[in-house]
């Protein structure tokens, strides 16, 4: 068969438009915030265009490290309870009859098509200071005064866990169904006890599944606002919301498109990291790949 | 938005012939107990739009609250202005999104891997970049902030997912449809108006409604990008919930919830939008 290659000129005009539409309002704007963050802010907060890597340097000034140290211990904290709730549900999934799985992945991803304010609401009305759990413990004469729950270190992390919860569990869901559940009974057959056959012949099978899933949850929890804002309470710092205030509170639009670029720069490398484990798995025969 | 993208179509098709054995006790535990922590909050905000006291479980039902809403008009003008958008944005994106599936379509096994890349960076970005990005845009090129650029933020990423949805409906199309049509005498207008569009009728409509709902559910983007003048559904709730606990927010949340999931129940009953519910919006 004649390969077809597809060069610039022979682009048809439907395909300039939809190009130029994704160069002008996508592209263009994410090359607006990386040139932004090597721009300099002058002291009446207009800025100018000369190169500097201030920006950076002072994103890595030790108040800034603090802030990423603590943003990091919180996402990985919720990263593994995603992981180790996550896991469970994608087995159960992958092991489900059609039907049932069909129905299951349909459950797991209804709450996270309803609003996401709704969502983070629906935690403020179960653990906050008013919420169900706290009129619930109050009645039965648990406690005098309700748990603070929400507005600590813990409510992001609670917020974090239920956000991102389904986006743990497609990825290792579609690397244990590929699984050949066969190799798990050959384990047992020459001796293997269920923990060995666990850790030694289903993980590293799906390795790369947890791998991608992980990556793909910890990295936009980095950049979280909202949760943060409204779970968080006051004092709690964390890198999405000090980024957003850095745009809107402080108007320092540069220092902010500085950490804006630090956090996409570390989903490309995700993004890229999974490329790379798609093509060595697929090969060249696959048709996976588009 | 950006979350786990790629899904095997198969995998969500009930052709599957592993050899399947029941779950155990543990592992069915853990779904059910998941499932119940994601739907607690949810089921009781629709439980809580009820009550008498929304600060008290034990105070009683009443429709009081919910019926305020509908007869005053809180609801409304946000309501109407995200429809309003969700209709726009979702029909410029179906509209780019299909002329660049129709425009490389043909082409579309040998892309470069660079360019589909370019096309998924709008799905991939996370919202708070996307929305940060796009901001900027808008106050360097001197827009206004208002409904206009709100639309065209929707519709800027929407028109990838569109696009996406547009390259698998066009391949299920059989490639001589069109060379038929030309034998028998269409002209090209005809070929695309009678014969091309006809056939890619789910596909469009799949796609339109996936973008109508991101743009209806979407918060974090029309928050950055509405100025001060604008407010939406979400952008309305989200002020009510600063200012605490009320009825009104939460009969409000109870439209919100309905809609919502009236929506992705359409999107789940559609077989091109179906995977797209799974890779998350």
């Amino acid at each position: 068969m004649k390969k077809l290659v597809l060069r610039l000129r022979d682009w048809p005009p439907s395909a300039w438009i939809f190009f130029a539409w994704l160069v002008s309002l996508s592209v263009l704007p994410f090359l607006i915030i990386l040139a932004m963050s090597f721009a300099v802010r002058s002291e009446s907060g207009l800025i100018s265009w000369t190169f500097t890597l201030a920006n950076y340097e002072r994103a890595f000034h030790l108040v800034y490290l603090k802030v990423l140290a603590k943003t990091i211990f919180l996402s990985l904290g919720a990263t593994i309870t995603c992981l180790l709730v996550g896991f469970p549900v994608a087995y159960y999934l992958a092991r489900a009859t059609p039907e049932k799985r069909q129905m299951g992945l349909m459950l797991l991803f209804i709450p996270f098509w309803t609003n996401f304010i709704l969502r983070i609401y629906g935690i403020v009305s179960i653990f906050g200071n008013h919420g169900l759990l706290n009129q619930t413990i109050m009645r039965l004469g648990l406690t005098d005064a309700p748990l603070e729950i929400l507005y600590t270190r813990f409510g992001i992390y609670l917020g974090l866990v239920y956000n991102y919860l389904p986006f743990i569990v497609v990825p290792i869901f579609s690397a244990l169904e590929k699984f050949d559940l066969s190799l798990r009974e050959a384990a047992m057959d020459l001796g293997a006890n269920r923990w060995q056959t666990f850790t030694r012949v289903l993980l590293p099978n799906v390795r790369e599944g947890i791998a991608i899933g992980s990556l793909f949850v910890f990295i936009p929890m980095m950049g979280e606002y909202v949760i943060p804002d409204i779970l968080g309470g006051a004092k709690e710092v964390f890198l999405g919301r000090v980024m957003v205030e850095q745009f809107f509170t402080m108007q320092d639009w540069p220092f902010g498109s500085a950490l804006a670029s630090v956090l996409s720069m570390g989903l490309m490398i995700a993004v890229w990291v999974r490329m790379r484990f798609e093509q060595r798995k697929a090969g060249p025969t696959s048709h996976g790949l588009r | 938005m950006a979350s786990a993208k790629t899904i095997n179509p198969r995998s969500i098709s009930s052709e599957s012939a592993a050899v399947v054995r029941p779950n155990n006790i543990f592992i069915t535990t853990m779904f059910w107990a998941t499932m119940g922590f994601l739907y607690l909050p949810l089921a009781y905000l629709v439980v809580q739009a009820f009550l008498t006291d929304p600060g008290n479980i034990a105070s009683g039902f009443t429709m009081e609250w919910v019926l305020a809403l509908l007869h005053g008009d809180s609801l409304w003008e946000p309501l109407m202005n995200s429809l309003i958008i969700g209709v726009a944005s979702a029909t410029i994106a179906t509209f780019i999104g299909t002329l660049g599936a129709v425009g490389f379509g043909p082409f579309s096994t040998v892309l470069p891997p660079s360019l589909t890349a370019l096309i998924m960076l709008p799905i991939l970005i996370p919202e708070v970049i996307t929305g940060l990005s796009l901001l900027l845009f808008f106050l360097l090129f001197r827009f206004e902030l208002g409904a206009t650029t709100v639309v065209l933020a929707h519709a800027s990423f929407s028109a990838s997912f569109v696009y996406f949805i547009m390259i698998e409906q066009l391949r299920k199309l059989d490639p001589h449809l069109g060379e038929a049509a030309y034998d028998l005498g269409a002209k090209p207008g005809q070929i695309f108006w009678k014969v091309i569009l006809p056939n890619i009728v789910p596909g469009l409509m799949a796609g339109w409604l996936l973008s109508f709902t991101i743009s209806f559910d979407d918060f974090l983007i029309s928050f950055f990008t509405s100025g001060a003048g604008l407010i939406t559904l979400p952008l309305k709730i989200y002020s009510l919930m600063r200012i605490g606990f009320s009825p009104e927010l939460n009969a409000m949340s109870l439209v919100m919830i309905c809609l919502s999931t009236g929506l992705v129940m359409v999107l789940w009953s559609k077989e091109q939008s179906r995977k797209w519910v799974i890779s998350g919006s």
